[in-house]
Parts: C-alpha cells; structure tokens; sequence
C-alpha cells in the first residue's frame, strides 16, 4: 500500500527480486509479554479502529476468547489458554497475529507477483490489487494467519500498521495497550527487552521463562515472552515454525525442474526430426511411391 | 463455366468418415470418424486453455501468458473451470477409446526398451498391436491416470479453505507433478502425431490415411480393414 515509501525487499513470486538499495531502514519488532497482559483487548479494539474493519460477531467457545481463530476482518486476536500446573491452573493470554517471519513462508508461497511483499524494515504485507485469492498463502504460513476474504475474494492480515509505521508511529495495538505489555521499536532493543524480561522471571520462579523468537522462519517481527517456555504450544504456538517443506520443495526444486524438463522435451523432439526425420513409408518393389504428404 | 462445376466433387473417403471408421474406401482408410475427432479436439482445446491458465500460477516465467488472457486474477478464475471441462471431456475420450486401447500381450512386447528404441530408429519390424501401438495404449491410460490426479488434487487447491493443510501441501506436489509428465508427454505425442509421422494428423483432422500409411505404422490394422486378417474376437 505504502510502497512508495517503502523499500521493498523481497516480493512473491518475483524473477529478479525488487530490491533497489536505496533507503536502508532498521528491522522493526513488535514485543509481547505474555506475563504482563490483563486481558483487556483494547489491542483489539484499536485494530479494529485504525484498520477500519467491520465488526465480526463474537463467538462464545467457553472463554473469554473474542472468536476462535483470527479472521479477514479480525486481525488481532487475544487467545486466552487455560492449563492444569503445578496443582493449580495458570491462565495464559497471548496477543495473536501475523508474526512478521524474516522468512515468510506466506510469501515463499504466493503465486502472484507482489501480491505478498516483504519491506526493508522487515513488515510482510498483502498488496490486494495484485492478489488473486488462491489461498496459497494460508498453506505456507505456519501461523496459521493470513485469511480469506469471501466479500473481496483477496486474503488479509495484520499489516503491523505499516502506513502508522512509515510516518513514524507506532501500531494501533501497541498505542492502546494500558499495561506496556506491548511494546514497539528496532528488533535489536525489542530482542534485548526480551532478555531482561526473560532474566527477571527467571529470578522470579520462572525458570522456564524464554523469548520466543524462533529460528525456524529466521526470527519474527513479533518477539513474544512466554513464562512457560517449555510449553510454546499452551500458547497456541508452534514449537518449532517452518516454511513448509512441501512449499520449499515445490519451489526450489519441482519449479525450476519442471521448465528444464518441458525445454528439454521440445529440444529433444527437434533433434529427434532434425537427424532421424520423418517417418514415410518407402515404396516397395513394383508399387508406385506413394503422395508427398501422405 | 461456373465456379461450382469446377470444383472437384468431395472425397468420398471424407464423406464416409463423417459415420464410418475402419472401411477401406479406394486408396483410403477411415480411421477416425467425425465423433472421434471432434472428442479428441475438444479434450485437447479444454487442455491448453487449462495449460496456458495454470502455467503463470506456477511460475512467473509465463506471466505473460497471463495477459493473454486477461491478467492472473482471470487465470485464477478460468483455470479450475478449463481443467473440470478438461476433466469432463477427458472421461468422455476415455469411454470411447477404452475398446480398442485394451492392452494385448503384444503391446507388452512392443513397450520393451529394444523395441521403443527400434521404433524411434524407424527399424521397428512391424510387431504390431493392432489399430494402436503400445506406445500409444500407454499414453491413452496415462492421460487418463494424470487427469484423475489431476482433478483430486485441483479440486482441493480450488477451495483450499475447506481442506487440512497437509492435504493441501500433498495436492500443490501431486498436482505439480503429474502436470508436469503430462505436458512431456503431450510434447512427444503432438511431435509424433504431427511431424514425425507425416499424415497422422491428417487422420485427426478429415479422418483418413493412406493404405502405404496404415502399412508403415499399423500392420495389422492395414490387413484387418483389408479383411486380409479378420479382427481380434
Ligand atoms: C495440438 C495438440 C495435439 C495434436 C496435434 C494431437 C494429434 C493427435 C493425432 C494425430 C492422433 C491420432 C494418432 C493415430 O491416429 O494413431 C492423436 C491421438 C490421441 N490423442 Fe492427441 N493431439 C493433440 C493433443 C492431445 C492432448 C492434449 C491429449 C490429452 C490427453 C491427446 C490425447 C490423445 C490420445 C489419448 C490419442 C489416442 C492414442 C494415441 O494416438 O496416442 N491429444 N492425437
Ligand atoms: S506469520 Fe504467516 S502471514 Fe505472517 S509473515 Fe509469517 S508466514 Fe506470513
């Protein structure tokens, strides 16, 4: 959408790549503790708010959980987990939405030129006028996070506020949010906050504190705190995320492959004509030759 | 002298093609009557439309195709639609040739790697497997092998929302794939059925070919529609 402003530094299914050089931006990150967040949903309000989409009917699935998976109008999403430990129950909220991988499956998968891009400072976008709706997106994220849209056949997710970003605010989220569990700035300072963080609940019983920043997809350009760090998955949240391999070895392999095979198929069959040449029967002894062409 | 009087009237052969399929008329065979052809195009017209529509989906290599038709967000449109009727006409060639393309123990012995070989030499010695050869048996069944594989893996990337992801990363690979042999094979079938093997596409367009013609490639047939051999039961 901004992408005047923008340098853009990987795009989906592009040949040459559209990198220009010319601006050279710092990779941005949203923080999250998930130790510190009330609950409150005022993220999801201002999302709701600054991105203009409509209001989705809730869903009621025994929690306070707003509906149960994030939607083309819904793009960020309190999950609110609840889990037997240590002879009590924790209760674990974790904002959820589009991650911001380094490496986004997403757009490794995407078919269109452009459709998914990937900025210098790190945000992966949907262009809607370049995407076609096929929903390959959906298969190589591993998220779980790009939706379709029935009214405007296109997918869509959070943008991380990408046009706030440009002109130097921060996210709508992150403006909203009352407890500074929240937190915006460049990767570097949000993955040292994590530290901190992370240290101080260690000091504080919990020992299996870490930040999630998985190296499957590159890191993400949303780093999370988790208190129970052994259990990523009591987030809602893959252990270890990567672009799948399905995807990669479509791309990489069966792609390029492919075109080599179907050259080489029309190659070969003009060098078979070229040295072996048609196949007509001859005339045998006694008979006429039979018509050119027949 | 009318322009009328001077044309030559119409080659009987041709008009006994329009219903007949396997008569010998003069110096000619039928040996695709007008049903057959016009199946035959149509599953290869509803093919191309499918190829050209998928081909910018799956690299942007041939974007360009793309704007042929209208740009990628019509591709993404056509190309399910293009492919069911591929599908559709697919199934209707499969039921009209399935009688003669049963496979016989000599197909078998015409497949073997010597005798492939042979026959790209132009030595094969006429071991014959009637009408069709075992090479071409063996594309009829193919194709229609690739089309089911096709169609259950595109039917699953038409409405990925309402399958499970790994089944959608299994058809993205098993559609891939089997589009891929396809198209290999129906590059050397469209150059064995055009240049390599000239008036064999005359066959597919007025329906006959020449007694030499018959002979050259299809022997047994040559003497079965001669009534020189009477057909298999
Ligand atoms: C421009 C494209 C094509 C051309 C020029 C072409 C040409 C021909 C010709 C001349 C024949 C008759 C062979 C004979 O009488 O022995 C034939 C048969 C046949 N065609 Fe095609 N064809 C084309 C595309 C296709 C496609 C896309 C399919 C897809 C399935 C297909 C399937 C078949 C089959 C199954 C037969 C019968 C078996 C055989 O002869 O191999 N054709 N074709
Ligand atoms: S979380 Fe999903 S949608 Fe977001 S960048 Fe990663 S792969 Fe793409």
């Amino acid at each position: 959408m901004t992408t005047q402003n923008l340098e853009i530094r990987r795009s989906s299914a592009s040949l040459w790549g559209e990198k220009t050089g010319m601006r050279h931006l710092p990779v941005v990150s949203k923080f999250i503790d998930t130790t510190t967040c009330i609950g409150c949903k005022a993220c999801e309000v201002a999302c709701q708010e600054w991105n203009d989409l409509e209001a989705v009917p809730t869903r009621q699935t025994g929690n306070y959980q707003t509906m149960p998976e994030l939607d083309a109008e819904f793009w960020n999403l309190i999950r609110f987990n609840e889990r037997d430990f240590d002879g009590g129950v924790v209760w674990l909220m974790r904002k959820d939405q589009c991650m911001h991988c380094e490496d986004p499956g997403c757009l490794a998968a995407c078919p269109a030129p452009g459709a998914i891009v990937q900025y210098e400072n790190g945000i992966v976008d949907v262009n809607p006028e370049a995407c076609i709706g096929c929903g390959f997106c959906a298969t190589g994220c591993p998220f779980n996070v790009p939706k379709f849209h029935a009214k405007t056949g296109k997918m869509a997710k959070c943008t991380l506020c990408v046009d706030r970003v440009t002109s130097g605010l921060e996210p709508a989220c992150i403006k909203a949010c009352p407890t500074g569990c929240l937190q915006f700035g460049t990767k570097d300072d949000m993955v040292a906050l994590g530290h901190a963080r992370v240290e101080q609940l260690k000091g504080n019983g919990f020992a299996n504190a870490v930040l999630y920043d998985p190296p499957g997809v590159g890191g993400t350009g949303v780093v999370t705190v988790l208190g129970h760090g052994d259990h990523p998955e009591w987030y809602g949240l893959p252990a270890d995320p990567h672009v799948p391999v399905g995807v990669r070895f479509w791309k990489s392999v069966l792609r390029p492959l492919g075109v080599v095979a179907m050259i080489g198929a029309v190659l070969g069959a003009i060098g078979h004509f070229m040295y072996q040449g048609p196949k007509e029967p001859r005339a045998r002894d006694g008979e006429p030759p039979p018509p050119p062409g027949a | 002298m009318s322009a009328t009087a001077s044309r030559p009237s119409a080659d009987p052969a041709i008009l006994r093609a329009r219903r007949a399929e396997d008569v010998v008329v003069g110096e000619e065979i039928v040996r695709h009557r007008l049903a057959t052809r016009v199946i035959h195009w149509t599953v290869a017209l509803f093919f191309f439309l499918a190829l050209f529509s998928g081909l910018p989906i799956w690299t942007p290599l041939f974007g360009w195709m793309a704007h042929l038709l209208g740009g990628l967000n019509v591709c993404r449109w056509l190309h399910p639609w293009a492919g069911a009727l591929f599908f559709a006409s697919m199934a209707v060639m499969f039921v009209h040739w399935l009688g003669e393309m049963r496979l016989e123990p000599r197909d078998r012995e015409w497949l073997r790697p010597q005798k492939v070989a042979a026959y790209m030499k132009h030595q094969d010695d006429g071991t014959e497997g009637g009408k069709y050869n075992g090479g071409q048996k063996l594309f009829f069944f193919a194709a229609a092998l690739g089309a089911v594989g096709l169609l259950l893996s595109g039917l699953v990337m038409w409405f990925p929302l309402e399958f499970p992801r790994m089944l959608r990363e299994l058809a993205i690979l098993l559609h891939d794939v089997t589009f891929i042999l396809f198209v290999l094979a129906v590059v050397f079938h469209i150059y064995l059925g055009t240049a390599a093997e000239p008036g064999t596409f005359h066959s597919m367009i007025r329906g006959t070919v020449t007694k030499p013609w018959a002979r050259l490639h299809h022997p047994r047939w040559h003497r079965e529609v001669l009534g020189e051999e009477t057909r298999r039961p």
